[in-house]
């Protein structure tokens, strides 16, 4: 920049908008600005999750009032990519972090054409959080299997009736995905616009008798998450586990007293004795949009923001996110800490794990919303007595295969 | 005098009394116990909030922690919110009032070509929901560039015809057409005649009105959902609707819930004090036969 | 109306300074410039209103309709089919689904609300009670507290295992009650709806009948009358216009409603699903699956059930009255 007049290099100062909602960003985006004297970043909370997207979606009907980054989650990066709105960062040598990133987050965010459609920030990989005090009142041991777990489960419905293994955690979508997709249920393969639609294929009955056994035993509860009933349901020990992802002990801590110091992390249960197959709940990443008239400053933002070491580590230590960096997985330091809420234990390590197990071939559809408000539907009726949970997938391959057809996809 | 005031001594008024007060007492019961949690759950801290008893106090006394969190959190937030929500309610109350109130005064006091149609047609547009206006809306003020600004917000909200409807049954009896035509024979012209004469009658009905308006837009949560896309311009709603989200987001979420408890207790304060100011017009007397005493 | 209204003492204004003047002098009158005449004041009057009117209501929903028309893809762009929407509407089983459950929610709620409404007002005006202005704020406040609790505060107080009816119906030996589901959902919802919006109608009422002259309590006196007979046998009467906008706003309210459902979705995901009432459908169609053009059919449709349900009112109302 040596010879530039003052008054050009004021010009230059390039101005990019970016909407998240993960608190505090405002933190790493004074990093990013610090480091990059010449770009100015104004961050906004526009909403979280739902209403984040209506507004994207809504900026891009009107076409205008788009951001240049925003906050894009792990599942809806299908659904955007879709309206043809994401900006590819390859050409802007974002591809030199790749990487750096644990396998199956780059591969969430990249295709095989070598397009980048947005930088990882953080992940949800499973597990399983517990009560030691409640398994060890009835003599229940750390399940490894899920016929395990169904074995306890029943165990403790005798012993105890009143207190569940768990609550079913239908009302939330991106809970059902998880765990069906550690199973290896595949049910979106999309190419061009033909799609594979396998919603109620028989990796998803299987889980679904597996639930339906545990639920007509009585040996689970079936109450939404996420309400006042559940959080004190989990801390008066109403549940007895949580099979989760690895943000939820920060959660757990924060809003719940009486349990503090009984609760404990182990390995999601797997399918297979032995097994080291685990799935991702949540997590967001950042992306860019084509409409942005600084793509070269919006994929280098969205590249420190990701990839930085000094911005990453504070993701993790300042607000607490799940990394989904190989560097800080590996950091033992990092991981180490232990918890007093947990009685002393090393929680995240059983999440590092985790986060190196995750199945990195599951794909979400370019409709997302549509199918996750189906199986919430159907699931909830379902459970409600509206047959099993079995008809309730047939239900949704249906109604999501007819959505298809009329949204134009070739659906095969 | 009212009639009441006429028997206050008699035993049967008495035992009336007691015995209405009571059944106002009773419901005031049932309205008070769900504002009694919130209350009791801006003083808990969030530990607290789900493993005690929701309708009595926690051991821990966090009330003044919270309500500093409400003022604090997101560099004073709150604070920002609570000044637009109070512009945006102040403003389309007047605004939507006024223009009520003038329009309720047409139909109710003129017979002109197109009433008929005009009325069918103000009762008719309301009757599609407001869901059905949000993304048109939104794409028309985009094009003219108001999106996420107050305007997008305040120019909306100044429409309020459940006012017009109000107001015109109102004026009907209380402004009587003897008045108006006195006035027409002294030579009044029609404006004089709304704004010096019949607005004085108005009053109650405009502050209802007013204050009908005022609460409405305080409340309005999903215009400026999909309006703004700028904390600066968050009204209450939308701002405490995030915090209250923000435990639920999976990731980095952060449970804000007594904050966002004691953030309810706070917006409610202001609409009841201009509930309060606003009550002096209705003060019994006022339309009609001054004081005798 | 009444002719007792043309007496002299009803068109004192506020504090009793007389509102019409006496017979103007000439000069005074010369003076005076008429900027509004007689036949356009209307229009001048009805004019801002109905600018904004047009502006913010009529203009959004003609571009809806427009949209009705209609049909945009996530594959293959946008393409006109005419009425296809509606057709797809009118045999739209969710629609229709939600339009039932809301007429027996508004059965149940509208009723018990306006009545509440007005007792408390005759109350409230007749002046035999204690403490009016306290009753009169306090009963007014739940409509004033933001919706974004509501889950969190009725998913307490409804709670089986936590909540604290349930829990003494427990403690009394009658089990837990779960307010929200099966049977139980649709009252405990209007119960929500009655506690919000009581305080409203009840200020409608209350407004109204403050503004029934004095001068007719006095005759009454004279007849005789309690105050409970005054209420009943001539306030009431005299505010029915306004008790008919009251319901008729309560029905398309009714009609339309979405944010109980909306917030409530959480709590009762079994029974509240998308499509719940129709409002709500036509917000899931827009905002979850994309499907703007059928969405807006929807609220259109919707639109017209509200105009039949309320002009049915009017004419029911209007014959009722016509004795």
């Amino acid at each position: 920049m040596a010879g530039l007049p003052a008054v050009a290099r004021a010009q230059d100062k390039v101005e990019l908008l970016f909407w998240a909602w993960t608190p505090d960003t405002q933190t790493q985006v004074d990093l990013f600005q610090k480091k990059y004297p010449g770009i100015s970043v104004k961050l906004e909370n526009v909403g979280q999750g739902p209403p984040h997207y209506v507004k994207l979606r809504n900026a891009i009907k009107a076409g205008s009032g788009l951001p240049d980054v925003a906050q894009m989650e792990f599942n809806s990066i299908a659904s955007f990519k879709q309206l043809g709105v994401l900006a590819d960062l390859a050409p802007y040598g974002v591809g030199d972090v790749g990487p750096k990133f644990i396998d199956w987050t780059w591969k969430s965010v990249t295709d095989n054409s070598g397009k980048i459609y947005a930088v990882p920030w953080d992940s949800g990989p499973m597990g399983l959080l517990y009560r030691a005090d409640v398994f060890d009142k009835n003599g229940l041991s750390v399940p490894e299997t899920w016929d395990d777990y169904a074995e306890q489960a029943i165990k403790l419905k005798d012993k105890a009736p009143g207190t569940f293994m768990c609550d079913f955690g239908a009302s939330d979508a991106g809970w059902v995905c998880a765990v069906l997709w550690q199973a290896g249920w595949r049910p979106f393969h999309l190419d061009g616009t033909n799609l594979k639609i396998a919603i109620n294929d028989d990796i998803a009955k299987k889980w679904a008798t597996y639930w339906q056994k545990l639920i007509d035993a009585k040996a689970i509860d079936v109450k939404p998450m996420w309400t006042t009933e559940w959080f004190a349901g989990l801390d008066a020990g109403t549940y007895a586990s949580w099979v989760t992802a690895a943000w939820a002990p920060v959660l757990m801590q924060q809003s719940m007293k009486k349990s503090f110091g009984q609760w404990r992390a182990a390995p999601m249960p797997q399918w297979e004795k032995g097994g080291k197959i685990t799935s991702n709940w949540g997590g967001s990443t950042f992306a860019a949009f084509t409409a942005s008239k600084h793509p070269k400053e919006a994929a280098l933002f969205c590249q420190f923001m990701g990839a930085d070491p000094e911005a990453s580590k504070l993701w993790n230590t300042k607000q607490f996110l799940f990394p989904v960096l190989k560097d800080l997985i590996d950091d033992k330091e990092l991981m180490g800490h232990g918890y007093d809420f947990y009685g002393g234990q090393k929680v995240n390590e059983i999440f590092a794990i985790s986060e190196n197990q995750v199945d990195p071939s599951f794909e979400f559809a370019p409709f997302q919303d549509y199918v996750n408000q189906q199986l919430q539907d159907e699931m909830a009726s379902a459970i409600a007595g509206n047959g099993t949970l079995a008809q309730a997938f047939d239900r949704v391959q249906d109604t999501v295969v007819s959505y298809a057809n009329d949204q134009g996809f070739t659906v095969l | 005098m009212t009639i009441a005031a006429r028997t206050v001594h008699s035993a049967a008024f008495r035992r009336q009394r007691w015995l209405l007060t009571a059944v106002l007492g009773i419901y005031f019961v049932y309205t008070f116990i769900p504002l009694l949690y919130v209350i009791v759950s801006a003083t808990k801290t969030n530990a607290d909030l789900f493993g005690t008893f929701g309708l009595w106090f926690a051991g821990d006394f966090a009330f003044w922690e919270n309500l500093r969190g409400l003022f604090t959190y997101q560099d004073g937030a709150f604070s920002g919110w609570l000044l637009n929500t109070f512009l945006y309610a102040a403003v389309s109350g007047l605004g939507a009032a006024f223009f009520a109130t003038c329009a309720g005064y047409a139909f109710a006091k003129y017979q002109f070509r197109g009433k008929k149609l005009c009325f069918a047609l103000v009762l008719g547009a309301v009757m599609i929901p407001q869901t059905a206006l949000s993304v048109p809306l939104f794409l028309m003020l985009s094009k003219i560039g108001l999106v996420n600004t107050p305007a997008a917000v305040i120019l909306p909200s100044l429409v309020f015809p459940p006012g017009v409807f109000l107001m015109c049954v109102y004026i009907q009896d209380a402004v009587s057409n003897e008045l108006i035509e006195a006035g027409r024979v002294d030579g009044a012209g029609e404006l004089h005649i709304f704004g010096r004469i019949a607005f004085r009658l108005l009053m109650p009905g405009f502050a209802t009105v007013l204050i009908l308006a005022f609460v409405s837009t305080w409340n309005n949560y999903f215009l400026p959902l999909v309006m703004l896309s700028s904390s600066e311009y968050f009204p209450i709603t939308v701002g405490l609707s995030q915090w209250y989200a923000s435990a639920t987001s999976g990731s980095g979420g952060t449970v804000l819930f007594t904050i966002v408890m004691a953030g309810a207790l706070v917006s409610v304060l202001p609409v009841i004090a201009a509930f309060l100011f606003m009550q002096r017009w209705w003060q019994g007397g006022l339309a009609s036969g001054g004081v005798k005493a | 109306m009444p002719t007792t209204r043309a007496s002299p003492s009803s068109e004192l204004g506020a504090g009793g300074r007389a509102a019409t003047a006496a017979p103007a002098r000439p000069a005074a009158r010369a003076h005076r410039r008429i900027l509004v005449g007689r036949k356009l004041a209307p229009y001048v009057f009805l004019a801002p209103f109905l600018l904004l009117f047009a502006g913010f209501l009529i203009a959004p929903l003609l571009y809806a309709f427009q949209m009705s028309l209609f049909r945009e893809t996530l594959v293959g762009g946008a393409r006109f089919v005419g009425l296809d929407n509606y057709v797809r509407a009118i045999h739209d089983g969710s629609f229709w689904d939600g339009v039932g459950r809301l007429l027996q929610f508004g059965l149940m709620q509208i009723p018990v609300m306006l009545g509440l409404a007005l007792v408390f007002a005759l109350i409230l005006d007749s002046g035999l009670v204690l403490a009016r202005g306290f009753f009169r704020v306090a009963f007014f406040i739940p409509y004033a507290v933001p919706g974004v609790i509501a889950a969190l505060l009725w998913g307490y107080l409804y709670g089986p295992a936590f909540g604290p009816f349930s829990q003494m119906s427990e403690a009394m030996g009658f089990g837990r009650i779960d307010f929200l589901s099966g049977g139980g959902l649709l009252p405990s919802l209007a119960n929500i709806a009655v506690w919000e919006y009581m305080g409203y109608n009840m200020i409608i009422y209350y407004a109204a009948l403050q503004s029934v002259p004095r001068d007719l309590e006095e005759a009454s006196a004279i007849d005789g009358a309690t105050p409970l007979q005054h209420s009943l046998r001539i306030k009431l009467p005299l505010i029915v216009p306004t008790i008919i906008v009251t319901v008729i706003f309560s029905i398309i309210g009714t009609l339309q409603l979405f944010t109980e459902p909306y917030l409530m979705r959480n709590l009762a995901p079994s029974q509240i699903n998308s499509h719940y009432t129709p409002n709500y459908y036509a917000y899931t169609l827009a905002f979850t699956s994309q499907q703007y053009n059928y969405s807006a059919a929807i609220s259109f449709a919707l639109g017209a059930v509200v105009a039949v349900a309320s002009y049915g009112f009017m004419l029911l109302a209007n014959r009722g009255g016509r004795r």
